[in-house]
Parts: C-alpha cells; structure tokens; sequence
C-alpha cells in the first residue's frame, strides 16, 4: 500500500499531462472501452491499484499498470503490466505481460456509431500461466440524449493452451455508460457504469453476468483519478459468486 | 419543375435575408453562396477522429503559471461549443437569454482545467466533426505559444526559436490554417455574414470578447521576464471579465491590433489566430442563417474551411493580391503590420479600430510622427481594451494618463533582454518592474523624441548613454516618481483621422481619438 502511494504522488508530480475524464479506457476503472484512440503522438500512461474481494477465498490485490502511445491517427499502441499478489497463499505474482492495438474507425456521424476494435495479445509471463492468450474487441459508442453516451464491446476470447476443464476461446459483452456530471457549469467529472456478461474459462461454470459503478474525476490539466467497484450478480450456471472488485487508478499522458 | 420552384423559393430566400439583415453594417456583401471549389481536401471526408497531440516540450501548461489566466483561457473554450450546440440542437431562441446566462456564467467562474469543446457539444461535433479538428489544431497551437512565452527558464531567443519550430509542427498538418494575410473584408462577404452577431448581439459580444482575451494576452507576454507577467494579468483580467466580455464591437479583435509587438515578430501566427477567429465567425453566421438547408450549411461551413486552410493558398506569398484585391488569395497587408490582412476602408496603414476610430499603424498613435523601423523601439500602451505602439515613453505615459482606467506601459530598455513594464492603478499612479529605473527626458523637437525619451535599468546605464550623447550632458535622470509627475498633453503633431466608420455608415464621431 506504501508502495501505491509514493507510486501516485510520484505520477500526481509530473509536469506535462494528457488524457481526459470523458475518455474511457477498459481497466480504468471499469472494463469497457469507448470508440476513441488516445491522440497521434500522445503518450499515456495509466495505472491503477485493484482489490478482488471473493466469498470463498481471501483478497487479492493488483496494481495494472499500462503504457499507451498514439502511434498513427485514430491508433496507438500499449504494453501492459498486471502483478498481483494474493492473501490465501501469501505469494506475489508478475503476471501476464499483455501488448494491446487500438484502432479508431470512425467518429460518430450524424446518427451513426464510432466504431471501433481493440486487439490484446497475453504473454505467459505469469505463475502457471500457459499458452498465449489472444483478446478481440469490437466496440461501438453513440451518444444517447445530450451528453450521455453507451458503449458497445464485443469480446472473443482464445488461448493457444489445451487446459483440462477450461474452454479455450470465449466470448463476452459489455454495455458501457458514461454521462458527465455537473454540466453546464463543471466539466472535470464523468460517472461510468456498465453491465457485463462473460463466458467463464471454467467449463463448470457458464455466463457470469456482472454490474460495475464508478467515477473519473480530472484532477490536472490532463491527469485523472478513478474509482470503481464491480460486483458479479449472477450466473447462469449455478449461484453467484459474490465477488467484489474495487478499481483506483490514475492516468497522465505526455 | 420541382427542382426549379425549390431553387426559385431558395435564392428568393437568400436574397430576401440579405435585404432584410438589420444588422446594415455589410455594405459590400454579395448576394450568391460560395460554391463547392473542386480541389477541397480528401481528409474533410475522412470518418476517423484522428486527435492530434500537442508538442511534446518541458513548457507545456506552463500557462498555470498565472492560475485567473489560465482558467480564463480554459473557459473560453466553452462559449461556442455551447452556442453552436444551442445553434444544432434547435435552442436559437434560447440563445440570447438562457444559453448567454449560462456562457456568462462559465467564463465568469472559469473551470480549472481545459474543457473537452467536443464533449459540451456532441451534436454540433457529429454533424461537423471535421470542423472540430481545425479548431482543435488551432488552439492548440494558441495554447502552445503562450505556454513557451511563459516558460521560465528559457532566453528570448530561445521562445522565439521554439515558436518558429511550433509554426512548422502546426503547419505541417493538413488541419492548419493559412498564415497569410487574408481580406477580412472578403471574408465577411456572404449572404450569411453578419447573420449571427446581428440576431445574437450579446452571445456574440461573449465570444469576440474572448477573443480579445485570446490575442491581447501576446504582449502582455513577449518578451516580458515571466515574473512580470502576472501583474499585467490583474489588469487585463479585470478589464476582460468586467468590460471587453460586454462591449459591442464593430469587429472580431484582431490579433496585431490588440498585440502588435507579437504579431510584428511572428506575423504568420498573428495572422493564423484572425484566420480561425474569422471561421469561427463565418460559420457561427453559417448556423445562425435560417435559409440555408442542412446540406447548405454542410457544404458552407466545408467551404469556409477550404477559404483559410493553408493548403488552399501553398504557393502564395504574404503581401501579394494586388492584381486580385478583395478575394480568396488577397494577401495584402498594411505596410507596417504583416500580421494582419486587409480590413473594411483600409488604406494601406490607415485601418479603422473599433472603440479608436481610424488610426494609422505607421505612426505614433500619441504624436502621430512615423514610428522608426526595428521590431523593438519605443513602447506600446494598452489601457481601455486597446493597445497602441508609441514612439518614446513620454509619449506612453501621456497617452496613459489621458486614457481613464487602469494602463500597462511596455518599454525597451537599453537592456534588450529587460523590458519596462508599468502599470498605472485607477489614479493613475504607476509601479515598475524594474526597481532601480531612471528615466531620461529632456524635451525637444518631437521627430526625435525616441532619442531623448527613454528608460535605463539603472543609475549607471543612464550615465553611460549621456557619456555617449554629448548633446544631453546636461540631462539629469528621474526616478519613477518624479518622471511620472510630468504629463506635457496631446503633442502639437497630433492629427486625428476623420472618417465616418466604415462598419457603420451612417454619420459617427469615428471614435474616441
């Protein structure tokens, strides 16, 4: 916890900012992305501190951490980082090393979606991880009423590893909201909500259905906080898990 | 035969708002749309997003510097999204009360950080999506220049190279606007001009107001040491916040006018930020024209953007046009001021300013006697909104102490690299930057008064410059306080322009000098 904070006070120093509390990216702090790259050129770096709360298990912490550069217009680049370290068996975790490709399609036009898609490539970096885990997104945004905006993600998922009593590619999807508040006299604070449903990798287990509420607050010129908790709700196969997940984060670009 | 009556009701319609404008200050406009031009930019149609990032450069936000500044400039980037939302959203009735109140109350209460425009008006961003990557180009490069004349650290030559390099990042994008001179007078010319600020007067009085703010702030900047600046702020902050947001210009400000030092130096920038302010006013008139379709408004608002990119004038050079004046690629400018294009009734220096009548920018605007060339001499005056190039500092100080309210007098010294800044408060009663400053003057012939009118940064400075004038040994210096108790009135070589207002034909005062 010691560490996360020097971490942040070091981040909240820095001099040449980026990123905005109205651009959502997946993680931070929920797991829906909007439909816009980060700017050409931009460079941007976002981490974000993650306590996983289970009914059957002790907590598990994690600090994700990802280096984000607008590489083209409407596209960037990210390599990500996500150590953990769980309370049952009191052991830390590197965790998978994951490279990211975003690309912007289109603006919204007229009645017309932005369109989007994300690609994510999981290395096993991690403890036991096995094969290399492999993340498509489509994702679609369109503004609802003024100011209010849906986000629309799509997701195959696929592992290049054959793993006894786990699927090897699944699917989900996610219904993103955003809507700004304080207009039109404050314009630093954008609340996040969505709802998910995510095929478990667990062939006992089916959809998992969740429900997550959060917060992105401006803090600098171009630096954001965020909050965010997350809950599954329920489950198609079986009873509920009960998670919690709790998501602080803060991002800068440069 | 549909078709016909459709273009019958349509130009009918046109011709009708012309003649019906009650605005009655657009003598020369002419009564056809612009037309589609044949070689407009492929990436106008591009569906991408395509953000651009800043500059990367240790001086960015630099701006934070003088906090009331930089949120006075964040702010202003609510006003026409607001107005443009309130414009696509079906709110005109709404603009002149509710939608006024509301920027109002923004740019009197300005946020603490930059505001996302396309975030406050999304229906305006996706019907006019490519607009917004002009705008947001340009402002960036608005924001960037101010942030390297803030940066402490750094020499002069050092901004003013960095400034040269921002002008070739800027440019280098196909969103970038043109750095020529353009007619002012030409682009104000279409059947819809004038349409906004006639019907909308007071929401247009918001934005022309922080246009002001948006160009005055360069002198108060260039060249100043970044510890003097913010004083000046509390000047022109106030008069921004409390006058220039409510005064009822006849004109958009224009960048030389309000910062002629700047625009003096880098003439390209100066005339890039009158080229956007201008699309701003174009197509603000665009949306406001209620006889234009929708797919008018698409098509003019795309051809407003076509007149000022800087693609559209590659190979054109600034001053040329002659042979073609009052059109897309006149790019005459007066003869002493590069960074502006040609206005209403300019005759070559000669231009009508609004809240100064006609002034010329060729000369001393106190005594009226050519100002000697050099981009440094003498000292510029801005008290009441305006801003004026002098020849010496006598006539800086009387010009200020005839003006009511408070002024900020910028001067060179004998130091290139310590400007003088004094800023009178409401009696008139001026403080200096330069603590230790003497000030010579031994009146005589006006013609030379740039010689014998001036500021040193000390005792031994002032000595030094009588040692090698022999003809003021007898001089003795001022201090501050004894030099700001002369005050020797209007000089003789006074000679005031009087013209009616061109923006305003029927019979005026012609302003009030």
């Amino acid at each position: 916890m010691r560490l996360i904070s020097v971490i942040a006070t070091g981040l909240l120093a820095s001099v040449v900012l980026a990123v905005d509390h109205n651009n959502v990216d997946s993680g931070r702090p929920l797991r829906f992305d909007d439909a816009y790259s980060i700017a050409y050129r931009e460079r941007a770096f976002e981490t974000g501190f993650t306590l996983d709360t289970f009914r059957r298990s002790s907590p598990k912490y994690g600090l994700k951490t990802e280096y984000k550069y607008g590489f083209a217009k409407s596209q960037d680049i990210g390599i990500g980082f996500e150590p953990s370290y769980s309370t049952s068996n009191r052991r830390g975790d590197f965790g998978n090393v994951e490279l990211s490709y975003f690309n912007g399609l289109r603006r919204e036009i007229d009645d017309q979606p932005a369109l989007a898609y994300r690609l994510d490539v999981g290395l096993p970096t991690g403890t036991g991880s096995k094969g290399v885990e492999v993340r498509a997104r489509g994702i679609l945004t369109k503004t609802v009423g003024q100011y209010d905006k849906i986000h629309l993600n799509l997701d195959v998922m696929t592992s290049t590893a054959r793993i006894m009593d786990e699927r090897q590619t699944t699917a989900g999807i996610t219904v993103g909201y955003t809507k700004p508040l304080g207009y039109p006299t404050q314009f630093d604070r954008t609340l996040v909500a969505q709802f998910s449903m995510e095929q478990s990798r667990d062939r006992s287990r089916d959809w998992v259905g969740s429900v997550g509420l959060g917060i992105r607050q401006q803090v600098g010129v171009r630096s954001v906080l965020d909050f965010g908790i997350e809950s599954d709700v329920f489950e198609t196969k079986g009873r509920a898990k009960s998670s919690v997940r709790f998501a602080i984060g803060y991002s800068v670009g440069f | 035969m549909r078709n016909t009556l459709l273009l019958f009701v349509a130009l009918t319609s046109v011709t009708m708002a012309v003649a019906q404008d009650h605005g009655g200050h657009q003598p020369t406009r002419s009564g056809t749309l612009p037309t589609m031009p044949s070689d407009l930019p492929r990436w106008i149609s591009s569906p991408g997003a395509d953000h651009l990032f800043y500059k990367a450069a240790p001086y960015n936000w630099a701006i934070e510097r003088i906090p009331p500044f930089a949120q006075d400039m964040y702010g202003t980037g609510v006003g026409h999204a607001m107005a443009y939302e309130a414009l696509v959203t079906g709110r005109k009735a709404q603009l002149e009360t509710k939608v006024f109140e509301t920027i109002d109350r923004v740019l009197q209460k300005p946020p603490r950080i930059p505001v996302d425009e396309a975030a406050l008006s999304p229906t305006f961003v996706r019907k006019y999506g490519y607009l917004e990557k002009v705008f947001d180009w340009a402002h960036i490069l608005h924001f960037q220049t101010i942030d390297v004349l803030m940066h402490p650290g750094w020499s002069d030559a050092q901004k003013e190279a960095e400034i040269q390099r921002l002008w070739s990042f800027y440019s280098a994008q196909p969103y970038a606007i043109t750095g020529l001179p353009m007619n002012m007078e030409y682009l104000d010319s279409f059947p819809f001009s004038g349409r906004f600020r006639s019907n909308y007067p007071k929401v247009n009085g918001l934005f022309w107001g922080y246009h002001w703010l948006q160009t005055v702030n360069y002198d108060m900047l260039f060249r100043v040491p970044v510890q003097d600046q913010a004083a000046q702020y509390s000047v022109l902050g106030s008069q921004y916040r409390t006058t220039e947001l409510y005064r009822m210009r006849d004109f958009m400000p224009m960048t030389a006018e309000m910062s002629p030092r700047f625009s003096k130096r880098f003439p390209m920038i100066a005339n890039a930020f009158d080229n956007l302010h201008m699309l701003h006013d174009n197509v603000n008139d665009i949306l406001a024209a209620e006889e234009l379709t929708e797919k008018q408004r698409q098509e003019q608002v795309k051809i407003a953007i076509y007149r000022v990119l800087s693609s559209t004038h590659k190979g054109h050079e600034p001053g040329s046009g002659e042979d073609v004046p009052g059109s897309l690629h006149d790019h005459r400018h007066p003869t002493s001021t590069p960074g502006m294009g040609f206005m209403r009734g300019m005759e070559d220096d000669v231009m009508y300013m609004s809240g100064m009548g006609w002034m010329d920018m060729s000369v001393c605007a106190h005594c009226s006697i050519p100002l000697p060339d050099g981009p440094m001499w003498g000292a510029t005056v801005t008290a009441d909104g305006w801003t004026m190039l002098v020849r010496c500092l006598m006539c800086a100080r009387d010009m200020a102490a005839e003006t009511p309210g408070r002024a900020i007098i910028r001067a060179a010294t004998e130091d290139p690299s310590r400007i003088l800044v004094l800023i009178s408060d409401e009696e008139g009663i001026l403080t200096s930057n330069i603590p230790g400053v003497v000030f010579l003057e031994e009146f005589g012939e006006h013609p030379e008064c740039s010689a014998w009118s001036r500021a040193f940064t000390s005792k031994s400075a002032f000595d030094q410059f009588v040692r090698e004038n022999p003809d003021l040994a007898q001089s003795k210096p001022l201090t501050l306080d004894a030099w700001a108790q002369i005050n020797r009135g209007t000089p003789d070589t006074y000679r005031k322009i009087d013209r009616p207002n061109p923006y305003r034909p029927e019979p005026t005062t012609g302003g009030s000098r």
